[in-house]
């Protein structure tokens, strides 16, 4: 039993399918990659999974559970955890108070034993950026307040961690810097499912694959298996395309 | 039609033939009757034909079929009783019609399904996915008219003549509104600004003609065209510029307080080139002479008035639809962003949007001036924007058809009101209330809004919150500053500083939801009320033990939740606050019991008010609160329970046996209560509970994705603002002495509080006192200064400082005091900040470089950084 999986999921706005019975599951210790040309529904999927667009059709579990129905705060205290594509930092807090009110949602008392700063400070510490952790993130470049978010989502103690593009707005240190923290949660025991569209990160980071294009999975395997696949090639990767 | 629809209309339609088969059985057969149940099974029969036939109802053909005969079915349902379902009875003055009572149950029943089959028919405005609510609230509504309807009968008979009567005054009128409405309409798709103003810009206009027709002798035929066509347009293009240009992208408080601003700056303007000492009136086209429909008289002007309704509404349908500049318009409904991207193209679009809508607004402004008394400035000319309003949202700020369906519908309703009711008592001021009441369900009929993603921040502002310590030091040089001041006061001055505070605590009871949490409250005053009405009616209380233990549990528990949920502390340092929150309780009880509790009354009100905020974003959430304390102001003081018809006095409260009776001690305690209230909202601030309020503000979508539940916390916070709002009110209705029914908590008299916050600083306990200061100021001004040029400053200076916020939308006063922070002794970073500032702009500016000296290794980074090249790079070209 996986430890999320959706279960042919459609959207529809109006006339417009968004998702067209897309369905994937993300194991518990691995990390499964979702990538696909822009428009192809990857956000939207995510929407779906934290309850923030409530489906058209199909269903969504967590642990075999069915959490379609759930309100989003639920789904967020069952263990799911995300960051966003577009960034929603919450901008007028210090990168401290962003995972402090992360933390603060978890435990009802302080105890002798648990610090609510210094934990936040250790998870800052985690993702590399300790050093900002009492600027306010408005201020802050895209690139680090996206690991404001992604210290903020570790910070519900997640059991899925659903990440959106969050090496966009990092360099090439920063993004391997990314990859190796993304392995080591995975290697923790956490289902890592990765939107990207940073290749050499999906395949190196990445055990499983999932391609999607027009709201449909077009191609699911391991990393070789979809560089080989023409139909992935077609819709997404590109061809190499000899001279004339 | 989705085969919900069809088994609410098979099932409304099965329930309506039986009641008109029993009425039938009940008041014996006769011909139309029958008819007309044979009528009513047609839908019926569609649906069992379909199902014979194996078809769904659902498909095309079938679904537009029962659509159609349903519609049919109504529309005779209503001649028929008129006609011949009614009884009639001959009198000596002629033959009456009256409604037969299962013709009238037939007929409101009937109007359930076409309600149904009207809204599912227009699915692209309303796409109802909650359809039990919205069958729900129909029902309700249904009911309650009815129920109205029938105690308030005046009895008036339902004749065609009174129908018609009812008619030839409602149409115009739903012209008027419907031409009122399409201008804010079209300004809000085309810049986002919902212009409050839009009823005050009409009476400017009315007067403008009025000065022109009546003043200078010009006809109304030359005079009307020359303000709609030229001087309104002017006005907005002026408008458009100057002010509403700048707008763009602020946040939601900001714009809807410059608006508001703008209007009283209107009234004033109003009010000091045209003297309110005497009454003005602007004469009816063609003086009043009409012609008549079966005895019924419609004056020209009404005519006239319907005439131009229907043909602006041609004419919006031909610009929006058919020309490039409306096209353009309509493109921007969903995309500003891109809108803001095309620069200079927007700009035109927004001025022909002011334009357009400033002379739909004078169009409507003279058109309804002749038919008001005396053209008051703060009167029905300027509140036409309420029912202007309703109309709007029925058509959701988007769809001009539907907005004139909803001015026809409110006005149909309100003249019905007005010609076959009557009310009185506790009931007088309904037929007011009637446009709120509409924007009311209306607004609680929209789709659930989505959860609201950041808005883009363009906004850059380092925020200092300050401590603790900090405000309480803070407070106590406000309290020695008013304790040496009140030694020097006037009895009346003193009184005046006291109802300043007051309302400084109002204010306060908003920081935390709109400064804070974002939830723009228009209603703080309508809480004040409620819990002066409150304090008025517990007064004395204190010997009442049952008060006494609801008081002790209330404070203990509240304390509990607090401490566990809120400030994040230890088990027994909660358990420990609990236990003196009870205590706090009971002693506050014996002694300022009744104030305390007039806060925990307005508690769950406010919580009421945060269902509607789960559901309604930002403007809509804002009208919502405007519609709640309208309805307030109007229908809640004349109820016998809480002031009634006569005045209610309240008495000063008594704190350790002393009562406050002078003005002087009265002031210190609200000064002291201020204090303690800012203490502790400060406090909140640095919870967890606050932080929980910034990220709610900052995010929706992400504080969900962290597990905050978004219900719970607005629950809390809306409480918590009505709580100290209605706190506030106790210590204003002792300020005042006395309660009566009218005039003292209006709607109107609440957003200069608002706004005042707002140029103080919404986020900000230093703004709130500013807010409650500010009024006092400039009714000090005017006192001191007797120059006829400072009382209509009064109303202006609220306009003028509104354009004030633009500049400064985080608020005057928090910008001035981190300006000037550097200055006090202790503030070490402030100073810090200033010697950077300071030298960061006497550094050397890059572009002398080259000129004066050579280029140093220094340089040459400064340069890169600059042009943000990054190390990596500039190593690699090396």
């Amino acid at each position: 039993m996986s430890l999320l999986s959706v279960d042919e999921v459609a959207v529809q706005f109006g006339g417009l399918l968004a998702v067209d019975g897309a369905s994937l599951s993300v194991e518990a210790g691995a990390v499964t990659g979702l990538i696909g040309p822009n428009g192809a529904g990857k956000t939207t999927l995510f929407n779906v999974i934290t309850g923030l667009q409530a489906p058209t059709r199909g269903r969504v579990l967590l642990g075999g559970a069915d959490i379609t129905r759930k309100r989003p705060y639920r789904r967020a205290r069952l263990g799911i955890a995300r960051t966003f594509q577009r960034l929603e930092a919450f901008g007028s807090l210090t990168a401290r108070d962003n995972v402090r009110v992360a933390l603060e949602m978890r435990r009802r008392w302080a105890t002798a034993s648990y610090d609510p700063v210094a934990v936040a400070d250790s998870l800052l510490e985690r993702v590399g950026i300790a050093g900002v952790a009492g600027t306010q993130v408005n201020s802050l470049p895209t690139g680090t307040a996206r690991l404001v978010e992604l210290a903020r989502a570790l910070a519900t103690e997640p059991k899925v961690l659903l990440l959106d593009e969050p090496s966009s707005g990092l360099d090439e240190a920063e993004t391997d810097a990314l990859g190796a923290l993304v392995r080591q949660l995975a290697a923790q025991g956490l289902g890592v499912l990765l939107v990207e569209h940073d290749m050499p990160l999906v395949m190196d980071t990445c055990s499983y694959i999932n391609v999607l294009d027009f709201g449909r999975v077009i191609a699911e395997g391991t990393p070789a298996q979809i560089q080989a696949d023409p139909s992935v090639q077609r819709a997404y990767l590109g061809t190499a395309r000899s001279a004339p | 039609m989705t085969r919900r629809w069809t088994a609410l209309l098979s099932a409304a339609n099965a329930l309506v033939l039986a009641v008109g088969i029993g009425g039938l059985v009940v008041h014996g057969v006769d011909g139309l009757s029958v008819i007309l149940a044979l009528v009513l099974a047609v839908p019926l029969a569609i649906m069992g034909l379909a199902r014979a036939r194996g078809r769904s109802v659902t498909s095309p053909p079938w679904s537009d079929a029962m659509a159609w005969s349903t519609m049919a079915v109504f529309a005779l349902a209503l001649c028929v009783p008129v006609y011949g379902g009614a009884r009639s009875v001959r009198t000596s003055v002629g033959t009456v019609y009256y409604l037969h009572l299962p013709a009238l149950l037939l007929m409101v029943a009937l109007a359930l399904p076409f309600a149904t089959v009207f809204i599912a028919s227009l699915r692209d405005l309303f796409v109802i996915r909650q359809p039990w609510l919205t069958l729900f609230v129909v029902a309700v509504t249904s009911a309650l008219a009815l129920s109205i309807g029938k105690a308030a009968w005046a009895g008036v008979p339902f004749t065609w003549e009174n129908v018609l009567t009812m008619l030839a005054v409602a149409l115009p009128f739903a012209g008027i509104y419907a031409m009122s409405a399409s201008g804010l309409v079209v300004v809000y798709t085309t810049t986002g600004i919902f212009n409050f103003a839009q009823g005050a810009i009409g009476m400017l206009m009315a007067y403008v003609d009025w000065e022109l027709v009546v003043n200078h002798g010009m006809p109304q035929w030359a005079a009307a065209p020359i303000v709609v066509l030229v001087v309104a347009p002017l006005f907005g293009i002026a408008l458009d510029r100057a002010i509403m240009r700048h707008l763009q992208g602020q946040s939601l408080v900001v714009q809807l307080m410059v608006t508001i601003g703008l209007m009283f700056a209107f009234i004033a303007l109003a009010n000091m080139i045209w003297s309110q000492t005497d009454a003005h009136s602007l004469p009816h086209l063609f003086e009043g002479k009409g012609f008549h429909i079966q005895d019924v008289l419609l004056t020209w002007h009404r005519f006239i008035t319907i005439v131009l309704a229907v043909l602006l509404a041609i004419g919006l349908r031909i610009l929006l639809f058919r020309t490039r500049i409306g096209i353009a318009m309509r493109a921007v409904v969903d995309n500003r962003g891109l809108a803001s991207l095309a620069g200079a193209r927007s700009a035109r679009l927004s001025s022909f949007a002011w334009a357009l809508g400033c002379a739909l607004a004078a169009l409507a402004g003279i058109l309804l001036a002749p038919e008001t008394a005396d053209m008051s400035t703060g009167g029905a000319l300027t509140l036409l924007i309420i029912t202007a309003f309703a109309a709007a949202v029925v058509g959701r700020l988007r769809s001009l058809p539907m907005t004139y369906f909803g001015a026809l519908v409110l006005a149909l309703v309100m003249q019905f009101s007005q010609t076959f009711l009557s009310f009185s008592d506790r009931w007088t001021n309904v037929i007011d209330v009637f446009p709120t009441i509409m924007l009311f369900v209306v607004l609680l009929l929209l789709p659930r809004a989505q959860l609201e993603f950041s808005r883009l921040n363009m906004v850059r502002r380092t925020e200092r919150i300050s401590s603790v310590r900090d405000t309480a030091l803070g407070m106590t040089i406000v309290f020695g500053v008013m304790v040496f001041v009140s030694a020097f006061l006037s009895q009346t001055n003193l009184s005046r500083f006291a109802v300043g505070m007051c309302t400084a605590i109002v204010a306060l009871s908003l920081v935390p939801l709109t400064g804070w949490a974002g939830q723009v409250s228009l209603a703080p005053l309508a809480f004040a009320g409620i819990g002066a009405v409150a304090y008025g009616r517990l007064d004395g209380a204190q010997s009442d033990v049952r008060g006494l233990v609801i008081a002790t549990a209330a404070c203990l528990i509240i304390g509990a939740y607090v401490s566990a949920r809120m400030l994040m502390l230890r088990a027994s340092t909660t358990a420990l606050i609990a236990v003196l929150a009870g205590a706090f309780g009971f002693v506050a009880y014996l002694n300022a019991g009744s104030a305390v509790l007039a806060g925990v009354i307005c508690v769950p009100v406010g919580a009421m008010l945060a269902f509607p905020a789960m559901r309604l974003q930002g403007l809509y959430l804002a009208l919502a609160t405007m519609a709640f304390a309208s309805v307030v102001e109007s229908l809640f003081f004349t109820q016998p329970f809480a002031v009634g018809v006569g005045e209610l006095d309240v008495s000063r409260m008594k704190l350790f046996g002393f009562q406050f009776a002078s003005e002087r001690s009265f002031l210190l305690l609200v000064t002291a209560v201020f204090g303690l209230c800012a203490v502790g909202v400060v406090a909140l601030r640095r919870s967890a509970f606050g932080r929980r309020l910034i990220a709610l503000r900052d995010s929706e979508a992400a504080s969900v994705t962290v597990g905050v539940n978004i219900l719970e916390t607005k629950l809390i916070v809306f409480s918590l603002s009505a709580g100290i709002a209605g706190f506030a009110g106790a210590f204003l209705a002792q300020e005042y002495g006395q309660l009566s029914a009218a005039k003292n908590f209006e709607m109107l008299s609440g957003l200069p509080i608002v706004l005042a916050l707002v140029i103080g600083g919404t986020g900000y306990v230093s703004g709130a006192l500013f807010a409650g200061m500010f009024g006092l100021g400039a009714i000090l001004i005017q006192q001191t200064w007797h120059i006829s040029l400072w009382k209509s400053l009064i109303y202006l200076a609220p306009g003028l400082a509104a354009l004030g916020i633009i500049q400064n939308p985080q608020g005057a006063v928090h910008a001035i005091g981190e300006g000037m922070a550097w200055l006090l002794p202790w503030r070490h970073d402030a100073k810090r900040e200033r010697e950077e500032l300071v030298e960061a702009t006497s550094e050397q500016e890059v572009g002398s470089l080259g000129l004066e000296h050579a280029f140093t290794d220094a340089d040459v980074l400064l340069i890169d950084r600059e042009l943000g090249i990054t190390n990596d790079v500039a190593r690699a070209v090396s």
